[in-house]
């Protein structure tokens, strides 16, 4: 009985303190920070209880029920869900401690701390939901608490189109995501989450019709909405638009990594089909992500193809480890944690953390730099901020996977083994991304924190205060020690502890070898490359229609622009016109007509022309009569 | 012999004749004793009914058709003249303020 | 005999019907209008309603008619030019016809009517006193109801005819 009230506190905490942020102190900011804080800290120590005090429970309300249809609201939280609400809830509070510095200034700021806190509610509502139908209401509220932290700065007519085309592209994936989730009530008849695994680990020879794969694929389209994979990309990299802080919390760590969440909790009822569309379609966003962050100058749209790349590794290591497991041993248990899903949590744990703390220090760096955001004009920003420089640096090194000493290493290495396994051009096209990967974090790094500075702003850079410097700190302990099993307590094992085993398992020094040979090559060939704080990319003047398809990000914005100009927009218009004939023309407007000649035609009796009233008389006689008379 | 149907021809004359004269006539007063003239005829064809069928009903009804026209007269006629004093005329297209 | 009266008034009521219809001058068409009044009262007399021919003459030539002379002298009417007749007029014209014809052969040409000519009913509107007693026990509602009618009309003779202000209130 108790335990389910942890989970209503959870989901509780953040929804009182949005609602009484937007009634009580939309204009008194620093209120509305302090209470937004507090709620995450008061998540924090509540997601830590939960976690390390409480065992594992799913708990089921029945919400709506109509006749042999119905539908519960719920809480699973097994293994998996305390994992994600570590990350969600620790992370989480770091960024609402680093945005009271970042946003200080900043007028709209309670709005923003409103709009945190719902993201809180709804991301804590995903992660612990137990049905499907809960899983996607929370699931398109986080989409909106994501529209409306994107599109915060309100004099912006950029961020507003990239709230814009953030949501649109979610709601298309959601879309497929949809009709997965209807297929899967026709076919089994629940949303339910664990009925639907002790379905699937009943009956194996499900997992061999082609409806099950095609419900896989659907569901899978939600994943590539939100976490961004190819072709649904295009919207991340816009979301930037949006404060630092939420990219890092929303778009960094937490939501974008819902998909893969989504992934690893449906994971009993992919089919092998299923899985190796999956995997291609991660394995090609992380290349086509990594080549286009090639090019790119602005630090935060770097730092946003880095986290799609990634995600792409997530996805791909989900669809490799959970072939394996398809051929290879049985799942079990009440939570399906086959290898390929353990790879993935394990990646996205690591990537919450480094991610997490490039873009805060990103935010740092922009916010000393005044909000100057092109790299090609920082420079020589190690002496002047010393402690972001530091932290900055040791996420960088776990995102491009420095050997044993950073998380990023571990988690990376244990997908490239579940390729390396499972299938050889997948895993030479991810070793392909890790180099990638390092190049151009190193280019990066070079150029805007070394050498000398390029700009006014540049140089009159200074480090932030406490408040914005500890929770940088915080993180880089979670980069540092994020792969080792032995640093996680006992509560947070059992995943981590499959990933790493898949780490260290068979073939592992192959793995590892072709791993740090690929750190090697991306780092030396970035290092020597770019001087610090260079002002202009060499790779620019040297391979220029290559480089000019990556800044393009592969056309992909412009085929979009192009789709809905050409395409969407004639047949919208095709219809909006024929709704204006047909509908608003014909049938309102056409009763309204007919209403008013009704009108028109009866006011004629009102004339005042006592002749025309006798008109009427003889009308009424001849009627009258024909019917006492019986003809009708 | 002359029978009902004599009568009945009688008082349908009589009443289009009234009624032709209510609609070709512009003066209110013209239109007005046109309009006693259609009265005049339906008593006709009452008291031929009355007379014909048996019964009292026709000629009371008559008796009180001739009231009743009677004060609806006085009524119409203190109506006409207030509207003259207002309007200074009595043809009806000239009484028409509605707009058409 | 009776036949040859009955066609002399019906004719000259229906002549004179003719001449309140058609006459310019206004008090012309009043004279007129009495001529059919009394020939009405004689096809009464025809129909044995001797009351009812006497109330005819008393109230509408009498009484009635003065009325509309009295108005008609008071607001001075003259007939201006005769309005163009308008389409819905003939329209109007023809179906009143119309209707008119079809009406009056069908009713003329029923059973019911046809026979009656043969076997007279005994004239019930002779005398007076059927008259008074079906008014005090049949129709007694119709007639209180008729009492107060006229006590209405009177009373909104009255308050229509008092001459008023220039600004509208009644003096």
């Amino acid at each position: 009985m108790g335990s389910e009230l942890y989970a209503y506190g959870l989901l509780a905490i953040p929804l009182f303190s949005a609602t009484l942020i937007a009634f009580c102190f939309r204009r008194s900011g620093g209120i509305a920070a302090s209470v937004s804080i507090g709620a995450a800290a008061l998540i924090l120590a509540t997601a830590l209880h939960l976690i390390f005090k409480v065992d594992n429970f799913e708990y089921n309300a029945s919400w709506i029920e109509i006749g042999s249809f119905s539908v519960d609201f719920g809480f699973l939280i097994d293994d998996l869900a305390k994992l994600m609400l570590f990350v969600v809830a620790f992370v989480g509070f770091l960024v609402h401690v680093f945005s009271y510095g970042y946003m200080k200034e900043d007028p709209d700021r309670a709005r923003f701390f409103g709009g945190l806190s719902i993201f809180m509610f709804s991301m804590l509502g995903l992660v612990m939901a137990s049905g499907l139908v809960t899983l996607f209401i929370f699931w398109e509220l986080v989409g909106f608490s994501s529209y409306m932290l994107i599109g915060f700065y309100l004099d912006k007519p950029s961020a507003a189109a990239a709230s814009k085309k953030a949501f649109i592209v979610n709601r298309v994936g959601d879309f497929g995501f949809l009709i997965g989730i209807v297929m899967v009530f026709s076919h089994f008849g629940t949303f339910s989450l664990s009925s639907l695994s002790a379905i699937f680990h009943g009956d194996a020879t499900l997992l061999e019709s082609v409806s099950v794969t095609a419900i896989g694929l659907l569901l899978f389209c939600g994943t590539v909405g939100k976490s961004g994979q190819l072709p649904l990309h295009v919207w991340l990299p816009d979301a930037m638009e949006g404060p630092t802080p939420v990219s890092a919390l929303i778009h960094a760590a937490t939501m974008v990594a819902a998909g893969v969440f989504l992934l690893c909790r449906i994971g009993f009822l992919m089919t092998a089909d299923a899985l190796q569309v999956i995997t291609w379609v991660g394995v090609s966003t992380a290349l086509v992500a990594g080549f286009t962050a090639i090019a790119q100058r602005d630090i935060k749209k770097i730092l946003a193809y880095s986290t799609v790349s990634q995600l792409g590794y997530m996805v791909a290591a989900f669809g490799l480890g959970s072939l394996v497991a398809l051929s290879g041993e049985a799942s079990h248990g009440y939570a399906v944690i086959s290898g390929g899903a353990a790879a993935a949590m394990f990646h996205l744990t690591t990537h919450a953390f480094f991610k997490a703390l490039l873009f805060l220090g990103s935010g740092s760096v922009i916010h000393a730099c005044h909000h100057e955001q092109d790299i090609f004009r920082m420079g020589g920003l190690a002496k002047r901020m010393p402690i972001t420089f530091w932290t900055f640096t040791v996420a960088l090194l776990a995102l491009i996977g420095t050997p044993f000493i950073t998380a990023g290493f571990y988690s990376k290495d244990a997908i490239l083994a579940l390729a390396y396994q499972q299938s050889t051009p997948a895993f030479f096209c991810l070793v392909l991304g890790a180099v990638l990967t390092a190049f151009y974090m190193i280019r990066l790094w070079k150029i805007a924190f070394l050498g000398s500075p390029k700009s006014e702003s540049a140089e009159h850079a200074k480090e932030n205060g406490l408040v914005m410097t500890v929770p940088l700190c915080l993180l880089a302990i979670g980069s540092v020690f994020g792969g080792f099993v032995w640093a996680y307590p006992e509560a947070l094992k059992p995943i981590i502890e499959v990933g790493e085993s898949i780490a260290h398992g068979e073939h592992h020094t192959t793995v590892a070898i072709f791993s740090i040979v690929a750190w090697a090559i991306g780092l030396v060939t970035a290092w020597f490359l770019y001087q610090g704080g260079a002002e202009k990319d060499p790779l620019e003047s040297g391979v220029k229609p290559l480089y000019r398809i990556f800044k393009e990000k592969f056309y992909f914005d412009r085929a979009y622009d192009w789709y809905v100009a050409k395409v969407q927009q004639p047949v919208a218009m095709t219809l909006h016109f024929m709704e204006q004939i047909a509908l608003s023309g014909l049938i309102i407007r056409g009763m309204a007509g007919v209403a008013g000649l009704i009108g028109i035609g009866l006011r004629s009796l009102h004339v005042g022309n006592l002749h025309q009233y006798l008109y009427w008389f003889i009308g009424g006689l001849a009627l009258f009569w024909a019917l006492a008379v019986g003809i009708f | 012999m002359i029978g009902l149907e004599h009568y009945i021809i009688v008082s349908s004359l009589l009443f289009s004749i009234g009624f032709f004269g209510v609609l070709l006539r512009k003066n209110t007063l013209v239109i007005y004793m046109c309009l006693e003239l259609m009265l005049n005829a339906a008593n006709l064809a009452l008291v031929a009914f009355s007379r014909y069928h048996g019964g009292m009903g026709g000629n009371v009804f008559v008796f009180f058709i001739i009231t009743v026209a009677a004060a609806e007269v006085a009524v119409g006629l203190a109506i006409i003249v207030a509207l003259f004093r207002k309007r200074q005329t009595v043809e009806v297209e000239e009484l028409n303020t509605l707009k058409n | 005999m009776t036949d040859v009266f009955f066609y002399i008034f019906s004719t000259a009521a229906l002549a004179a019907g003719i001449g309140v219809v058609l006459s310019r001058n206004t008090v012309n068409g009043a004279m007129f209008l009495i001529g059919t009044f009394l020939s009405m009262a004689a096809m009464f007399v025809l129909l044995e309603a001797y009351f009812l021919a006497v109330i005819q003459v008393l109230v509408y030539a009498g009484a009635v008619m003065v009325l509309f002379l009295f108005i008609i002298m008071l607001l001075d009417v003259r007939e201006s030019a005769a309005k163009k007749t308008s389409v819905y007029t003939w329209v109007a014209s023809f179906i009143g016809l119309a209707i008119l014809i079809v009406a009056t052969v069908s009713v003329v040409s029923a059973e019911s009517i046809k026979t009656k000519a043969a076997a007279l009913p005994e004239p019930s509107g002779a005398s007076l006193k059927p008259f008074g007693y079906e008014l005090f026990t049949t129709y007694l509602l119709p007639m209180q109801v008729t009492g107060f009618l006229l006590l209405i009309a009177m009373i909104g003779v009255i308050a229509l005819s008092k001459k008023l202000d220039t600004d509208g209130s009644a003096k």
